[in-house]
């Protein structure tokens, strides 16, 4: 076990330096790298300042460095006159210790933006999950239990239905009538305490959660039905246990497979689906901190936003990995 | 394949068939539809039609929040998402395809170096990625859009291809094809190919499912093609504005959306069971 869990990490490192080394080097060719660091100030034409051409507006301000000064200083700084290759290697140190540079707008350190957003994000992931699961089984479970019936067949349509909303739609929906239409929840988001939080989180949770939910319950119900024909579910029937109790206790648990596997996967749709929420609902989350620092050009938190949403991905998929492992013992010797 | 063999449509599906006929004409043709509107026509600076218009015989949906045809928007809106999803499919096919079908006929170190490099861009969230890239070729039209979508679709589908190829590389055909010193070439496009295809199909309609709901959410964002070319996505963020005053209109593009993914996922689940029986068969 050991073994496995250590080359599994050791994969996990090397798919981080790659998805890093993709962010960054994407930013820097895609990308002009002066704008990257340095904003719209990039476009001085600093030749020309100092041969006297043009003159530096910004330095003739009380005491301010000039432009060209702060574009001299962000080359050195950021090594900006080196390879590609080197640049990742300074700025992979520069992350690691936690610097992510400077936001453009206010000029906050990008960690302290991220480091204030990322609780948010993270709660809403976990009630987003928290709502499919819960939502999931029991479906699942009433569906298995009389599978081909009226419900099972109004639940199959239902899921899928259910799959095709599209995420903002089905945020704006749920905000139109429970927010605008019955007022049962407040539209701004609340941050005063847990429980308060906690309850701001509950439509944009259900916006991820039940497109989550539909899913789960399709692999949980085929995995439920397979189950149902094993023979310790025939032994428990016919040594009269009830229904509910060979259901919750024989059934669900050697069913939960496919589900955690796709748990992983899952997660990838509710980062983005989290990008719409937080709009919606006005989360300040990563989410909304990347579409606004998009729409602003504000790359530093642009680049710095990625890479932690992807990193967390990736550290969320290896988890599922070791999970599933545990689960499975085979997986470990297929490996 | 005799005929016989294959699964029937059933009439629901047939349904979902008729709807993508809908749309995709109706994004073709929209210019010629008799009677449809200007998309971008506002009624209220001409005194003719009224915001958030109730539907009626001139606005068959009603009107949006500049007091525009919703109707006529929702049709010229299927352009994007078509487009989008057209370009997807064609490039995930065309090179998805290729990649995936040769590395996973001839395995070695092709197949490491390529798989490695399709996990580590499919370790981005779709939209994440989607919205980086677009922002930093700082371009928001159609074919830029497009184009992105389009690149981004490959390591879906070479993943898919090669699970594909593993499998086909098996099959007795192709030993048979190697025993007898066919060049690997031709094995690959004459016997591997050709056998993915189907199954790439099946996964191509799903996936063009995936590419509309990400477009969309994209342009709800406000971060693609920008307004007043209408999409889906951005009508919906448009009328969220609104929503006190009208819900409609944010319930029709969204209908539309709902009614296209549903469609393409029923299409596509089809082709991929009417393919298990055929293989079943053989």
């Amino acid at each position: 076990m050991l073994r496995f869990v250590a080359r599994r990490f050791a994969s996990l490192l090397a798919v981080l330096l790659a998805v890093t080394a993709l962010a960054f080097g994407a930013m820097n060719v895609l990308g002009d790298p002066l704008f990257n660091v340095v904003g719209f100030i990039a476009s001085v034409d600093c030749d020309a300042v100092e041969a006297g051409l043009v003159e530096d507006v910004s330095g003739q301000t009380a005491g301010g460095r000039g432009d060209c000064e702060v574009i001299a200083e962000a080359r050195r700084e950021h090594h900006l006159d080196r390879a590609l290759p080197v640049r990742y290697g300074y700025w992979l140190s520069d992350i690691v210790r936690g610097d992510f540079g400077t936001s453009f707008k206010n000029e906050l350190p990008v960690s302290d933006v991220l480091r204030d957003k990322l609780p948010k994000s993270l709660l809403l992931m976990g009630v987003a999950q928290a709502i499919a699961v819960g939502v999931a089984v029991p479906w699942a479970v009433a569906a298995a239990y009389r599978a081909h019936r009226s419900f099972d067949r109004a639940s199959t349509v239902g899921s899928f239905g259910l799959l095709a909303v599209p995420n903002f739609a089905l945020g704006v929906i749920l905000f139109y009538l429970f927010v605008v239409r019955w007022q049962v929840f407040d539209s701004r988001y609340d941050d005063t305490d847990l429980a308060s939080r906690l309850r701001s989180m509950v439509l944009p949770g259900l916006t991820l959660g039940l497109p989550a939910a539909a899913v789960y319950q399709r692999l949980l119900r085929t995995d439920l039905l397979t189950t149902m024909q094993e023979d310790f579910v025939h032994m428990a029937r016919a040594k009269g246990m009830s229904d509910r109790w060979i259901m919750f206790r024989h059934v669900l648990r050697p069913s939960l497979f496919s589900m955690v596997t796709v748990f992983g996967l899952s997660t990838a749709g509710m980062i983005g689906g989290s990008l719409v929420a937080e709009q919606i609902f006005t989360i300040p989350g990563i989410g909304r901190a990347l579409v606004e620092a998009v729409i602003r050009d504000d790359f530093p938190i642009v680049l710095g936003g990625v890479v932690v949403v992807a990193t967390g991905f990736v550290v969320v998929n290896f988890v599922v990995d070791l999970l599933y492992s545990l689960i499975d013992p085979r997986v470990r010797a297929d490996d | 394949m005799a005929a016989g063999t294959r699964l029937r449509m059933p009439i629901f599906t047939r349904l979902c068939v008729v709807w993508l006929a809908v749309i995709v004409l109706g994004a073709v043709l929209a210019d010629f539809v008799p009677g449809l509107q200007d998309p971008n026509h506002q009624g209220f600076l001409f005194g003719t039609s009224k915001t958030n218009d109730a539907p009626s015989w001139a606005h068959l949906l009603g009107t949006d929040n500049n007091s525009r045809d919703i109707l006529a928007r929702i049709v010229y809106g299927g352009r994007v998402s078509l487009v989008v999803a057209a370009t997807a499919v064609a490039t995930g096919t065309v090179f998805g395809m290729l990649f995936g079908c040769f590395v996973g006929y001839v395995r070695g170190k092709a197949d490491a170096v390529v798989m490695s490099t399709v996990d580590v861009i499919l370790a981005f969230p779709g939209l994440v990625l989607l919205l980086t890239v677009v922002t930093l070729l700082g371009r928001r039209d159609l074919v830029v859009i497009a184009a992105v979508v389009g690149f981004l679709s490959i390591p879906p589908y070479t993943r898919v291809a090669r699970a594909q190829a593993l499998a086909v590389s098996r099959r007795e055909f192709v030993l048979a094809a190697e025993a007898i010193g066919t060049k690997k070439r031709t094995i690959l496009f004459r016997e591997v190919i050709p056998n993915c295809l189907p199954g790439c199909m099946g996964y191509a309609l799903v996936n063009a499912a995936v590419i509309i709901l990400l477009e969309g959410a994209l342009a709800f964002l406000g971060l693609s093609v920008q307004p007043p070319t209408a999409s889906w996505g951005n009508m919906v963020n448009a009328a969220r504005v609104d929503i006190q005053i009208n819900f409609w209109p944010v319930v029709w593009p969204s209908l539309a959306l709902v009614f296209t993914v549903f469609s393409l996922n029923n299409v596509g689940d089809f082709i991929r069971r009417s393919r298990a029986v055929r293989s079943a068969a053989l």
